[in-house]
């Protein structure tokens, strides 16, 4: 575990997050984001003292839920659940896309009940689907769960059925070369606006156990910065985390959604622009044309994190 | 993953033992015990390939008698498949031993390669990150369903990388300090090496 913060800093980092709305925030440009000076990329600007930004809840737009690090069958999953199903009653998310680490410890037929089935039934039988990548503590032959919707594969894509996005899960834990050919071509091949990719291991995490997987983004932030990837989603940490822009690219740890590793993070990472590392946090999304707005959400209810993002492409052509 | 070919098998070696295989033929002169140790190392590698490639292809065989796992299956379905898989397999595997696979001088070689890794980075994360979610030492049995109470403990990417890679229907994983073969399509346990974490 490396540089516990104090109680009083992770209070500070985790207050209820507060941007701007995006009539207010057209071309702003992130302070210290590694984008090149002259691309105006993800807009978003931290105003403490304001309300979080509202869902627009637009009509057409896509919703989806991000979910991770969550199968353990204990009280704080289920009560996040109870929040993902209360949130859904107002923001009717279509899909959850799950990136990894979706049921600890056994496997068992009355596993994937307890830890999966049960606490998320308000949604399954809402309709909702659930698109999962493979965590560390996944056994592979969760690609054949019928509710995973992964067809047997342990990497895959998807076209949103809404708005022009396409998603494309990876797995991590034992890549294979065929993988990094296959997400080459497919990123090459996509023609959708908004390009989203999931899987567990984080190119960016400020998380002290197991912070940033360097091998992994010195193999994947290349293509996903050519190919026009906006947002990246990932577990594995046990915590919530967004990151400034990293050329152009807006990166997300959503790994507390049932486990959490209270306050276990680096503090003051270059990259990072909001940590929450004291409660369980699920991530709620909108996109319409071309923003993105999120809601990071505890479990308590509180909005933790929140802001606009402007798909990639946008921002380049914004120049 | 397709299987193993030669040239994939020769790149492995010199990976694995730290670019030996690779040294300038004056040095080789000097030292010829290395070279010695490298081709014991490669005859191991290439035993040991032949060991889990012929367990690989048992395995497709006996899972080709079974009616095929739906893409679409239930938790019940996915049980029942890893199951009926055991069963086969350790009925063709009847005398099986710990050690038929991962052999006592492969053992050696996989405790040198893991604690080659944990030497050249930073072990106490390296530790961590192995035992989060490790329930510590319990009984194995080759050929028995891995321990349904046990969760599957992380195995770090810098350790994949050292070890021999394997066949997809085989992965590597620790429960405590042993090194594990695990069928991932029958959930049971190949074979392991105990004491794999330098101490």
């Amino acid at each position: 575990m490396r540089n516990r913060p104090s109680l009083s800093l992770i209070a500070a980092t985790t207050f209820a997050a507060t941007l701007l709305g995006c009539q207010a925030c057209g071309s702003l440009r992130v302070p210290g984001t590694s984008a090149p000076p002259s691309e105006t990329v993800t807009v978003l600007e931290q105003k403490p003292s304001s309300a979080p930004t509202p869902l627009p809840n637009r009509e057409g737009s896509l919703k989806f839920a991000v979910l991770g690090d969550f199968g353990t069958g204990d009280r704080p999953q289920y009560e996040l659940a109870a929040q993902m199903a209360a949130t859904h009653k107002r923001f009717p998310f279509e899909l959850v896309v799950l990136v990894g680490d979706n049921i600890y410890g056994s496997e068992r037929p009355q596993d994937f009940k307890k830890k999966f089935e049960d606490p998320y039934k308000p949604l399954l039988d809402a309709g909702v689907k659930f698109y999962a990548s493979l965590g560390n503590h996944d056994a592979r032959e969760q690609r054949y769960y019928k509710l995973f919707n992964m067809g047997g594969r342990l990497y895959y894509s998807f076209k949103a059925s809404k708005q022009d996005v396409k998603f494309f899960a990876l797995e991590t834990t034992y890549p294979v070369p065929e993988q990094l050919t296959w997400i080459e071509a497919e990123l090459e091949d996509a023609g959708e606006a908004w390009k989203i990719a999931y899987f567990h291991h984080p190119l960016y995490s400020s998380g002290g156990r197991h912070g940033s997987d360097l091998k992994l983004r010195e193999t994947l932030e290349p293509l996903f910065t050519q190919h026009n990837v906006s947002i990246v989603l990932t577990g594995h940490d046990h915590l919530y985390e967004r990151t400034k822009p990293q050329q152009g690219i807006t990166y997300f740890v959503a790994g507390s959604g049932g486990k959490l590793r209270m306050g276990d993070f680096s503090a003051n990472q270059p990259f990072s622009a909001r940590v929450v590392a004291d409660t369980h946090v699920f991530m709620v999304v909108e996109i319409f044309e071309n923003e993105m707005t999120f809601n990071a959400i505890s479990r308590t209810g509180a909005i933790v994190d929140s802001g606009i993002v402007l798909r990639r492409e946008l921002s380049r052509e914004a120049k | 993953m397709s299987p193993w070919s030669r040239a994939h098998a020769l790149l492995l070696l010199g990976a694995v033992v730290g670019g030996a295989a690779i040294v300038p033929a004056r040095r080789l002169a000097a030292e010829p015990f290395s070279q010695t140790r490298v081709n014991a190392d490669a005859r191991l590698l290439a035993d040991f390939k032949t060991r889990v490639d012929d367990y690989a292809a048992l395995l497709k065989k006996l899972e080709a008698t079974l009616p095929k796992l739906p893409t679409e299956a239930t938790p019940q379905q996915i049980d029942s498949n890893q199951r009926n898989l055991a069963g086969l397999i350790a009925k063709a595997r009847a005398k099986a031993r710990p050690g038929d696979i991962f052999t006592p001088p492969m053992q050696t070689l996989a405790r040198t390669l893991v604690a080659r890794v944990f030497a050249s980075t930073n072990s106490r994360t390296l530790r961590e990150s192995i035992m989060d979610e490790n329930p510590g030492p319990v009984t194995l049995v080759v050929n028995g369903r891995y321990p349904d109470a046990v969760p599957l403990a992380s195995m770090p990417a810098e350790i994949l990388k050292a070890l021999p890679p394997l066949p997809e229907e085989i992965e590597y994983r620790f429960v405590g300090d042993t090194l594990i073969l695990l069928d991932v399509r029958a959930h049971i346990v190949v074979d392991f090496a105990r004491n794999a974490l330098p101490r």
